[in-house]
Parts: C-alpha cells; sequence; structure tokens
C-alpha cells in the first residue's frame, strides 16, 4: 500500500517537474525570440527584409553587414562617446556618492533625514519631466551639445541609486575596525579609504556597473541636447539607420548588437548583489 | 574650534552629492515651476507672470484628457500586469531545477537592454509587411496569411504596453526572488507538517513574506513606467492624433516641437503632483521601516 502511495507521489512530483521545465522553457524562448530575430535580420540583406515570402534564418549569411556600420556611420565615435558618458558618470556619481553614504551610515548629524529623504523623492523626478529646465541650466553653464554635459545630469539622476547602494553595504558592515584605527591616529578619511572601502568593495563594484550601465542606456536626455552626430552616444547615433524614408533594418541590429552586447553580459554579473541591494540592504536602517 | 570642525564636517561628505544634485535635479526643477506660472516665448524666453493660464489652457483642451486617461492606462497596465506576471515568473525560478542559472541570465536580458532598440526591435516584429512575427506564425501554419496587428491606435498602444511589460517584468522578478530566497525554509517545513497545501502556504507565507519587496518593486515601477519615454517615442511618437501620448510624450512635443514651453511646464507639474502622492506613500513606508 505504501508503495502505490510512494508512486503517485513521484507521479504528481514529475508532472509539476515536467510542468515546470517546459513554462521555463517558452518563457525563456519568449524573452530570447526579439534577440534571435535581431540577430537574424542583422545578417540578412535589404532586398530579402522586404520581400514578399519572409523568411525566418537568412537565405545567406551576411557577415559583412557587421562590417558595414563602421564605414556607413561614425560607429566608432558612438561607441566612445557612449564609454566616455558612461565612464564619466559613473565616476562622478562615485566621488560623490560615496562621502555622502559614508556620512549617512556613519555620522549623526542635523539634517539627516531630509536628505536622505531628497535623495528617495528625487527619484520620481526623471529627466524626460525636467527637460525643460535641464536644458535652460545647461544653456547657462555652456555645456549645449557636449558630452560633459550628459556626464553631469546622468551622475546626478544615478546619485539616489548611488547612495541607497552605498549606504545600504556601508551600514551592513560593522565600523569597529575603523573606529580602532581612528585610536590609532588614522584620520576619519584613511580609515575610510584603507578600511571600510576594500571590505565594501563587492558594493561598490555593484553600484558602479549599476550607474555605467544606466548611463550607457540612457536616451532620452542625449536625444534632446545633443545635435552633432559626432558627439552622439550609441543609443542615439543608431537611428541614423532609422530614416524618415528609409529604414536601414539590417544595418540598425546590427548597430545595436553593439549597444547592447557589453551591457547584457555586464548586468548578468551583478543581477545578484543588485537585487539583494535594492530590495533590503538598502532599505534597512 | 575642534567641537565646530565635528559638528559641520558631516555636512562637508555630503556636500559633492549635494551639489551636483542641486544644480542638475533642483534648479531644472525650479525651472520648471517658474515656467509654468509664466507667460513665455517660443524660444523658451520669460516674459512675465501668467498665474495659472498655463494650467487652465492645458486642462482645457480634449487632448489633455486623452491623454492623461492613456498615461494611466499605460502605467497601471503596463505595472499591474508585470507585477502579477513577474511575481509568477519568480516563483518559477525560486525552484531547484537544471539549467535555473541560465534562465536567470536569460530574463536579465530585456531589464539590461537599452529601451530604444527594444522598441525597435518590436516595431519591426509586428510590421504587417514585412514583420517577423507573420513569417513566424505562417511558417508554424497558426496564421495562413499576413495579420495587421496594427490596425488601429489602439492596437498600437496595445503593443507598446505589451512592450513596456516585457521590459518591465525582470526587476520585479529579481526583487521577488531576492526576497524569496531570504524566507527561511523551516516555515514551509512547518506548514507541511501542519497540512498545508500550496496554495495555503502560497497566501499564508510566501505573499506575506515577500510583500515588502513587491512593494519596492512596485512603487519604483510606477515611478519609471509613469515617465517612460524612449518605447512610445519610437513606435509611434505619440501620434495618431495624441492616441497613443502620454504625459511625458506629449510634453516632450508641446516643448520641443510646437515651442510651447509654458504649456509643456504645466505638463510637467501636473506629472509631478500625481506621482508625489505615490513617493509620499513610499518615502512614509521607507522611512517608517527604516524605524524599526
Amino acid at each position: 500500500m505504501n508503495k502505490t502511495a510512494d508512486i503517485s507521489i513521484n507521479g504528481k512530483r514529475l508532472i509539476s517537474r515536467i510542468f515546470l521545465y517546459l513554462v521555463v522553457f517558452i518563457i525563456c524562448m519568449i524573452i530570447l525570440y526579439p534577440y534571435f530575430a535581431m540577430f537574424c535580420t542583422a545578417l540578412k540583406n535589404r532586398s530579402e527584409i522586404f520581400s514578399a515570402e519572409g523568411t525566418v534564418f537568412p537565405i545567406h549569411a551576411l557577415w559583412s553587414n557587421f562590417a558595414d556600420i563602421w564605414k556607413k556611420a561614425p560607429m566608432a565615435k558612438y561607441m566612445m562617446n557612449s564609454l566616455l558618458i558612461a565612464g564619466g558618470s559613473t565616476v562622478i556619481a562615485l566621488l560623490c556618492g560615496i562621502p555622502a553614504a559614508y556620512a549617512l551610515s556613519r555620522m549623526k548629524f542635523k539634517g539627516q533625514t531630509a536628505f536622505l529623504g531628497f535623495v528617495i523623492v528625487s527619484q520620481m523626478f526623471a529627466p524626460v519631466v525636467l527637460l525643460i529646465g535641464i536644458y535652460k541650466v545647461i544653456m547657462t553653464l555652456g555645456l549645449t551639445d557636449s558630452i560633459l554635459g550628459l556626464i553631469f545630469i546622468n551622475a546626478a539622476f544615478n546619485q539616489a541609486f548611488t547612495i541607497w547602494l552605498l549606504r545600504g553595504t556601508f551600514i551592513g558592515i560593522s565600523p569597529e575596525m575603523e573606529q580602532a584605527a581612528k585610536i590609532d591616529g588614522c584620520s576619519r578619511l584613511q580609515a575610510m579609504l584603507r578600511i571600510l572601502l576594500p571590505v565594501a568593495a563587492p558594493g561598490i563594484v555593484t553600484t558602479l556597473i549599476f550607474v555605467f550601465i544606466n548611463a550607457w542606456n540612457e536616451y532620452t536626455v542625449a536625444l534632446t541636447l545633443i545635435s552633432t552626430d559626432t558627439n552622439k552616444p550609441l543609443t542615439v547615433g543608431i537611428n541614423i539607420f532609422n530614416g524618415y524614408n528609409m529604414i536601414e533594418w539590417q544595418y540598425l541590429f546590427a548597430a545595436s548588437l553593439f549597444a547592447i552586447v557589453p551591457v547584457v553580459i555586464l548586468f548578468a554579473i551583478i543581477e545578484k548583489n543588485l537585487v539583494s541591494g535594492l530590495a533590503s540592504g538598502g532599505v534597512k536602517g | 574650534m575642534k567641537k565646530n570642525m565635528q559638528k559641520i564636517e558631516p555636512y562637508i561628505w555630503i556636500l559633492p552629492s549635494i551639489i551636483l544634485m542641486f544644480v542638475f535635479i533642483l534648479i531644472p526643477i525650479v525651472f520648471v515651476f517658474r515656467m509654468a506660472l509664466s507667460k513665455v516665448t517660443r524660444a523658451g524666453l520669460i516674459k512675465g507672470y501668467a498665474g495659472f493660464e498655463n494650467f487652465t489652457k492645458v486642462l482645457s483642451t480634449p487632448t489633455f484628457a486623452m491623454v492623461l486617461k492613456n498615461t494611466l492606462i499605460w502605467t497601471v497596465a503596463v505595472v499591474g500586469l508585470s507585477t502579477l506576471l513577474g511575481f509568477i515568473l519568480a516563483l518559477l525560478l525560486n525552484n531547484e531545477f537544471k539549467g535555473r542559472k541560465i534562465a536567470r541570465a536569460i530574463v536579465v536580458f530585456p531589464w539590461a537592454t537599452t529601451l530604444v532598440v527594444q522598441a525597435s526591435i518590436w516595431k519591426f516584429i509586428i510590421d504587417v509587411d514585412y514583420g517577423t512575427l507573420n513569417t513566424l506564425l505562417m511558417k508554424l501554419g497558426i496564421i495562413d496569411h499576413a495579420v495587421n496587428w496594427t490596425a488601429s491606435p489602439g492596437a498600437w498602444f496595445a503593443w507598446e504596453i505589451a512592450c513596456g511589460i516585457f521590459v518591465t517584468i525582470p526587476f520585479v522578478t529579481f526583487t521577488v526572488l531576492s526576497g524569496l530566497q531570504s524566507i527561511d525554509g523551516t516555515y514551509y517545513e512547518a506548514a507541511t507538517v501542519d497540512g498545508a497545501n500550496y496554495w495555503q502556504k502560497l497566501f499564508r507565507i510566501t505573499i506575506p513574506l515577500v510583500s515588502s519587496s513587491l512593494t519596492v518593486s512596485t512603487v519604483l515601477n510606477i515611478i519609471y513606467v509613469f515617465n517612460s519615454f524612449p518605447i512610445i517615442w519610437n513606435m509611434t511618437k505619440g501620434d495618431p492624433g495624441n492616441r497613443t501620448d502620454t504625459l511625458v510624450t506629449y510634453l516632450y512635443k508641446l516643448a520641443f516641437y510646437n515651442g510651447k514651453q509654458g504649456l509643456a511646464a504645466a505638463v510637467s507639474v501636473i506629472g509631478f503632483l500625481i506621482l508625489l502622492a505615490c513617493a509620499m506613500v513610499y518615502m512614509v513606508a521607507t522611512l517608517r521601516k527604516g524605524d524599526e
């Protein structure tokens, strides 16, 4: 009797296992489908894309599309600009964010709650809603059409996350070691640089990559503030293939792949740390 | 002297961050509010106080009512459905199975991909003449002639919402997953001993324990989705006739295409006020949690 019960439980388990695999498999296929379509299209020639029959896989994989885009558009320049914008924003966001997160986690001061409150509320202002105001500030500073302007804006709008994630990381680390170092004659700055930051390195790397990705993927502000083609980042520049009269899908998608592949890899690396930081570490006081 | 130094020291530490946010967030906010209350020329110059004229002008147009309705549908549909689907996906991925790491990595894709590329690819996939969705479904024998997926503005808007859901699900999934993974397994063991079934465990243990993760993801998503610009901009530019506009695409057109910066600023302010309600709830919830 026990045996038949075992079998029915095992049978049930097996069915739910198969169901799980099936559902996860289908979901993964749906998620991957746009990337699959993008990749296949990037390898087709123009007439094949617009042909009446349509093909799923390219008839002849046209790898030259990936080379052509570098000749047809200043791709190298776009890529360099994206790197500069993302790298510059990350450096500034961290240079400003690390000391702020340190003060919020290690010191008590008047206005602390107000500052933290502003940091949280600032998340609700997306650049797109403030674009008119941002445009004025950028004009006043003489940073119109410049990469430097984009760097500052991206750094500012990523302050909230930077401070949020780093404060959570710092709070999770006991201050005892730093206190001991201070008794030994270290200044606060030395204690932070030599003791806290090395221990907090995983959290800092997560934050760093996250800000980098956000700035790399930014589109709206760059679209509005940059008019010179050679100052555009990838997200805006690739639309050179997306003209009003004629869309060169094969080039657009070949170029898009250059914009997304590096970031998807970076994201997959930090995903685990980032999420636990966002969901709990940052919120815990 | 030393005591004074100690008092001002924290402010020196937060100063760089404050300057950065002051110049590039706070001053633009002030500018936008000032313009909303001013007469503004086409070139964006302020020509005197206008009171609430910009607001009454915006609010009196029938377009605005439609845009506001679109914004609400867009936000509620995208956030609601992606929260539900993302939650279910998190429950699935929380099981131990072979290939889970690969599945998690795949789910990251839409989150990491820049929105402008997502919008282009979906626009291409659903195109009636050469879209790959029609090709694929015809090759699989599911349909026998090309379907016009975007026959009406409503259909376009529905596809934009679908694209929004697609890109928002991963954030919900990973936030909930981190909540799920912090649940102590002994709760489930005790519940099993007490004879609880799957659904009882789900509603009595899982959902209450991940509710804080769900709150964080929902509130942040409301803000992101409400302010989301690239998807709609790249698929339809809010057209035809503002039928697929949300507040952000509408104000963008007002400001940078029609030279009506005063009206655009008023739309911005209305947007803030709507979000402010959400932000208040969020802030009170997080600060209260911090005190615990």
